[in-house]
């Protein structure tokens, strides 16, 4: 029998729906049926997946078949279109062999696994779609005669696609436009130009083995749809190309060019800014050295004061003494103190209330330092005759603490120093007023008496008026007018006769004489000289002493005790109402009854010897910023005849009008005598420091001192830094003068500040390296 | 014996207690090595030295024994301002995980930072309350084409990601004249520049640092001519790099103006020696992240080269918080628009920058009048936005949600039959949580034509801020990582390239997935207002921005 069927797909002018030819066609190839002649009428799926049992193939020859024909074809069978096709062609195809003599439409091709398709035509867009192969089976291939439409082969994963483009060159692309969008596989070989493929592929020439491939199946391809005729103008093979997909590695590969290439190449040469800022582009490290780095270590060594070298009026560095001590230099450390002061027992070691050591760091730790023992140790020190070495010769007028401070620096320089007082005897009111108790006169005596024999000429017994003033100021090259205060004060109240006043009170107790006062004793005013007539009323036999003020007394603690100790009486505010023989009456009612009113407010310096134009109209000498009259510039001034103070007072202000005077000779520009500004507290690392027990305290000498001093911004040489640092950027050595110096190398450094965070003495010092930090705005 | 601790503290004493961040530091695990003090911008940390007394006893009586060791440490320095800030550069040196910075959540700077400098505080950043959450977390694209239509391919599809910057006018108004039986432009319309969605911006010169500025120029350059991408970049208000003016890369700049016009007359002269046209002007009324607020830019970041391109000397600068000379809307148009249209001939198209408030949709009906087509957009800042330097109070309590703001102003447009007209930008936290393509996906479906963003892009930087109080400095001048300072030293910190290469990669994905978020959708070219797309689970979100409430 034939094996030969035929289907009409249009019948008695029924159509027959796509499952009813199918399934006639499932019948007769069970009843043994092998070829099949289908006149369809768009009827879908015709030719697969259809299979014989004894394995022999399958033919169909069809005509007008709707979509998909072939699809899901298997091997065996052979599936061929007289004239076009619909879309999908060879859907799924898994072995057919698949002729359509015409075009073939939309996703010919599409998931095309295995089997072959021969297009004698073009093919619609997205064909060739996902062809795929799987190695179990032959790959598919996929011949179309002249082009494809556009979004052919995304996705395909493998196969080989031969897009002839025949009668296509006149096409911009023989592949439409964007195909090729996801390819990871397979080959399409195409004839004539493509634009616009996806950037998944590559284009690449053809090798022998392409030729002959293409070679041989054009043979094949073109004799299935009966072109034959074309096989000499497309075995040009010059005219072809092919297509691969990329590999999954140069799929990856970032195909930017860096950025640092565009920067150099493309950018604006040197940058945009390029005209204000200069910028290399080479990055620093967040932790940096050098220039980079946010801050930088400095040495400051002695570039603070101390607490005690600013807090004392003269500026005495007292922990430049003490660091003498720790190196064993006891002698330079007891004689370091007169460059400073020709009264270190006197005045520091037993007058002085210690300024120097209101903020002594150990204070926080312990107790401060001992600096009165310190200043007694130098009670003995016997002063050579200094030499006179200068032409300059200058006149002191007074020998008081101020005065003689001042002609002991001007002696010590080697200038000729001439000394005026109306006392018989130096040393003014330490002398003249000071209360024995309080001074003991072996230390005074010591100390004057190496004044005298220092070489300062004194000129005693003989006071000095407007006639000796002007010889003076003749024959001296300069004038220091150190005269003190020596006029109490007196308050017009009721009775202000009455009034007995402090400084002859004490100046006559010290001439060992025995003024008569009485059981009873009021004192008016409460600073410290007053507090010296309470020792001097107690010593004259009184039995009750009532000191009064009108404010806060301005008497020293020290000086309060020892007046109460004593059993004195001190009261405030009082206001002065009258005095009469019976007492004091106060505004407010109150009555102090007193057989001696004794008043102690203050005294006031006599300018008698002065032509009236040096003063001012409250009867002070007018001076400059340099403690110098402002009418005659080579008179200066020192000590109470400018204020009332402490002995130290007097004595840094003879200093610095010895100093100026010096300055002056010199032809060198005068100092106001300000002070560097004191380390902050914080500085000083009291945490290296045990405190002490107080009896432990008390048990220290003075030259051992050493072991408590915290050198506040003086190097004490530990190491400590050195150690620390982490960098090892510090290094040390000593300087021509011999003194030890730190360093940190900026190469190696990184601006941690490890080493001014542990330095003991506060001498390492972190500055910025930003401009303005400290105007930081708020955070 | 003595006391232990010579401090002496004070019931009015600032203690650690009191500050934002805390230095938790392990001496156990520090080699002091000091690197986390190197890197302290702020000096918040010193080295000091530390006490350790041990009082013991050995053996089976009382016996007193005392050890006295004194150890150096790192410490954190407290003081009333000028404290730790966060940034944990510390931290990211220490090679022993011994410091890091620890947020104070019951901190008392709000009061003692006031109580102790009488000083309003200030800070950059943004908005750092989270007193709601973010409405842009809450909507979700919930429309995808699956049988209805054909969704797309995002990967393998073409996309046209364009957005007009530019007055776009109705098809009755395009200036089509018929020449030579042919339609032809006429050149005399309103010119419109389509661009990427998202331009970058703006931050200004000065408020970034050189480089940090340079290396946003450069990623826009390589974007536009290496990537294909048409980014623009914003130039903020601090004047213009010469260079850059006179270079053919401004055709990706816009120029801003705000009030204190600074660098403009350099910007004007150097006209007769451009090359190329900016891509557009932008008028800049306001901030969202400190409405009603001018710039301000701090004296110690006015050093010498910001001086010279700003043509101002060394001071705070302060802006005025309006344009002096604008008393009205009408005015805003007419003088602002048009003296800037006229700046470079109407070429170049001019766009409005305000801060998103409840009078927004007064003022975007007003423009949409527009009868001189000279409005070429309409860009509203809401309140997450990033400032370099504002007062506190402006940035944690002052401003408007973006979301709603932008859509009301779209759906008046539409009512109107006026939408798209002058496009709608908006900002204002826009990727703030690093997903810039989904916020600016969903602000264009809500009625947004593109975005724009600047806090982002220092975070892509390597910004080390966040909106919970870290960092936020950008106005000390002392940026750790070089990016909102003008000292050197902390400028050289910043790598331009990685920078530049770093926007550059962060683009490229955006630009992913932008198409990622717009196949499903079934759109090949932006969704503006689409919201049909967009689907919430909150009912208040949903009611208030007219979409789908699901559940």
């Amino acid at each position: 029998m034939s094996n030969k069927f035929i289907i009409n797909s249009l019948m008695d002018n029924k159509r027959l729906s796509t499952q009813e030819l199918l399934q006639l066609i499932y019948e007769k190839i069970n009843e043994g049926f092998t070829e099949f002649e289908i006149t369809a009428s768009g009827q879908h799926n015709i030719g697969g997946p259809l299979w014989t049992n004894d394995g022999s193939p399958l033919e169909f020859d069809v005509k007008n078949p709707g979509q998909r024909v072939g699809s899901m074809g298997m091997p065996g069978t052979k599936i061929v279109v007289e004239g076009s096709a619909p879309a999908d062609v060879g859907w799924l195809n898994s072995g057919a062999e698949i002729i359509v003599k015409g075009d073939g439409g939309d996703t010919t091709a599409h998931c095309a696994a295995s089997g072959k398709i021969y297009i004698g035509g073009r093919v619609g867009a997205r064909s060739g779609a996902l062809m795929k192969h799987d190695p179990k089976y032959p790959a598919p291939e996929f011949w179309v005669l002249k082009n494809t439409g556009s979004f052919s082969f995304e996705f395909m994963g493998g196969g080989t696609a031969v897009v002839c483009g025949a009668g296509c060159e006149n096409l911009e692309s023989v592949l439409g436009s964007r195909s090729c969008v996801g390819m990871v596989g397979g080959t399409i070989y195409f004839r004539g130009k493509v634009k616009d493929l996806s950037s998944d592929v590559y284009i690449v020439d053809l090798d022998d083995n392409d030729k002959q491939f293409l070679f041989d199946g054009l043979v094949d391809f073109l004799e299935k749809i009966d072109r034959t005729d074309l096989l000499d103008s497309l075995s040009d093979f010059s005219q072809w190309m092919k297509i691969v997909a990329k590999s999954y590695d140069e799929r990856k590969s970032n195909h930017l060019i860096p950025i640092k290439d565009f920067r150099k190449n493309n950018w604006v040469e040197g940058g945009i800014f390029s005209d204000v800022y200069e910028d290399d582009f080479e990055v620093a490290p967040i932790v940096a050295k050098g220039v980079h780095r946010l801050r930088y270590p400095v040495w400051e060594n002695s570039a603070m004061t101390a607490p005690c070298e600013n807090h004392c009026p003269i500026g005495i560095p007292t922990q430049k003494r003490i660091d003498l001590i720790r190196k064993g230099k006891l002698k330079e450390a007891i004689e370091l103190v007169f460059n400073y002061s020709p009264f270190p027992a006197s005045v520091c070691g037993k007058l002085c209330p210690n300024l120097c050591m209101e903020e002594c760091s150990r204070g926080y730790v312990d107790e401060h330092i001992k600096v009165s023992d310190l200043g007694i140790m130098s009670r003995d020190v016997i002063a050579p005759s200094f030499p006179t070495t200068k032409a300059e010769k200058v006149a002191v007028i007074g020998a008081g603490a101020a005065g003689l401070a001042a002609a002991w620096q001007l002696k010590m320089r080697g200038y000729s120093v001439q000394v005026f007082d109306e006392d018989t005897e130096i040393g003014g009111k330490l002398r003249q007023v000071i209360p024995v108790e309080r001074l003991p006169k072996e230390y005074l005596d010591k100390e004057l008496g190496r004044l005298k024999t220092s070489g300062i000429n004194f000129t005693l017994g003989h006071r000095v008026d407007a006639e000796v003033f002007g010889k003076i100021n003749e024959y001296f090259d300069a004038v220091i007018i150190a005269c003190g205060a020596h006029n109490p004060v007196v308050i017009p109240f009721e009775g202000n006769e009455k009034l007995v006043k402090g400084l002859e009170f004490l100046k006559r107790i010290n001439r060992g004489e025995h003024p008569e006062i009485g059981k009873r004793v009021v004192i008016i005013g409460a600073g410290n000289a007053a507090m010296d007539v309470v020792t001097g009323a107690y010593k004259m036999g009184a039995e009750h002493v009532t000191a009064i003020d009108i404010q806060k007394p301005a008497a020293f603690d020290k000086e309060i005790e020892h007046a109460k100790s004593l059993g004195a009486e001190i009261l405030y505010p009082c206001f002065t109402e009258k005095v009469t023989d019976d007492g004091v009456y106060l505004k407010d009612g109150r009555f102090l009854p007193a057989d001696t009113v004794i008043i102690s407010i203050g005294d006031r310096p006599d300018f008698g010897f002065l032509n009236p134009e040096y003063l001012d109209e409250r009867g002070f000498v007018k001076l400059d910023e340099y403690k110098r009259s402002e009418i005659n510039p080579k008179v200066f001034l020192a000590g109470d005849a400018i204020k009332q103070g402490l002995f130290t007072n007097a004595i840094a202000e003879g200093n610095h009008a010895a100093e100026n005077v010096v300055h002056m000779f010199k032809g060198e520009s005068l100092d106001t005598f300000t002070k560097a500004p004191q380390l902050p507290r914080d500085r000083v690392k009291t945490e290296y420091y045990q405190g002490l027990s107080a009896p432990a305290v008390q048990k220290i000498e003075a030259w051992d001192e050493k072991d408590r001093c915290m050198s506040c911004g003086l190097c004490r040489d530990c190491e400590f830094c050195l150690n620390a640092c982490p960098e090892q950027a510090i290094s040390k050595y000593t300087d021509a003068n011999g003194n030890t110096i730190y360093v940190s190398n900026e190469e190696r450094c990184i601006g941690c500040g490890i080493c001014a965070g542990v330095c003991p003495c506060g001498i390492w010092t972190m500055k910025d390296n930003f401009e303005n930090i400290d105007e930081l705005a708020s955070i | 014996m003595a006391t232990i601790d010579t401090r002496i503290v004070k019931t009015n004493d600032i203690s650690k207690d009191d500050l934002m961040w805390q230095i938790e530091y392990n001496p156990q695990r520090c080699t002091l090595c000091g690197k986390c003090a190197a890197a302290c911008t702020f000096n918040a940390i010193k080295p000091d030295v530390e006490r350790r007394r041990k009082v013991y006893s050995e053996g089976s009586e009382p016996k007193p024994n005392v050890k006295w060791i004194t150890e150096p440490v790192i410490k954190q320095i407290v003081r009333t301002n000028k404290n730790c800030v966060g940034c944990g550069m510390c931290a990211k040196v220490c090679p022993n995980e011994a410091i890091k910075p620890v947020y104070n959540d019951k901190h008392r700077m709000n009061v003692k930072y006031r109580a102790e400098n009488a000083d309003s505080p200030k800070r950059g950043g943004r908005t750092n309350l989270h007193t709601e959450g973010r409405t842009l977390d809450k909507i979700k694209i919930g429309r995808i084409s699956q049988m209805t239509d054909p969704s797309l391919d995002a990967q393998r599809h073409t996309f046209d990601l364009l957005a007009p910057f530019g007055r776009v006018l109705p098809p009755e108004q395009l200036p089509f004249v018929v020449k030579d039986g042919e339609l032809k432009i006429s050149q005399n319309g309103p010119q419109t520049r389509w661009i990427y969605p998202i331009i970058i911006g703006d931050m200004s010169i000065g408020a970034l640092s050189t480089r940090m500025w340079e290396a946003v120029a450069i990623a826009t350059a390589y974007l536009n001519e290496v990537v294909g991408l048409p980014v623009r970049m914003c130039s903020g208000e601090g004047g213009m790099p010469l260079k850059l003016l006179k270079s053919r890369y401004l055709k990706y700049m816009i120029l801003q103006i705000a009030s204190g016009h600074f660098g403009w007359d350099r910007i004007i002269n150097t006209m007769p020696e451009m090359i190329e046209d900016p891509a557009g002007v932008l008028i800049k009324i306001g901030q969202g992240a400190k409405p009603g607020d001018g710039g301000l830019l701090l004296a110690k970041k006015v050093v010498r080269h910001i001086q010279e391109i700003r043509g101002v000397p060394k001071s705070d600068l302060l802006s005025p918080p309006n344009h002096q000379g604008l008393y009205s809307i009408e005015e805003s148009v007419q003088k602002m628009f048009l003296s800037m249209n006229s700046a470079f001939k109407f070429r170049v198209p001019v766009a409005i920058k305000v801060a998103a408030s409840t009078t927004s949709v007064s003022v975007y009906n007003n423009l949409l009048r527009d009868p001189y087509n000279i409005v070429g957009g309409f860009f509203l800042d809401g309140i997450a936005g990033g400032t370099g330097a504002a007062h506190e109070v402006s940035l944690d309590h002052t401003g408007h949600p973006i979301v709603s703001r932008l859509r009301d102003c779209y759906l008046a447009a539409v009512h109107q039959g006026k939408q798209g007209q002058i496009p709608l930008w908006a900002a204002g936290g826009i990727g703030m949580n690093g997903t810039l393509a989904a916020d600016a996906f969903k602000m264009i479906c809500l009625g947004a034509n593109g975005v724009f963003t600047g806090k982002l892009i220092l975070q892509i930087a390597g910004c080390v801020g966040n909106d919970y109080g870290k960092c936020n400095a950008c106005n000390t001048g002392l940026c750790p990582v070089g990016i909102t300072t003008q000292n050197r030293t902390l400028v050289d910190r910043l790598d331009v390239d990685k920078v530049a290469e770093n926007i550059v990669n962060y683009f490229i994905a955006t630009n992913t997935e932008l198409k990622k978020l717009m196949a499903p959708i079934g759109n090949s070219s932006l969704p503006v207002g689409r919201s049909d797309a967009l689907v919430t689970v909150d009912k208040n979100v949903a009611t208030r921005l007219e979409i789908q409430h699901v559940c």
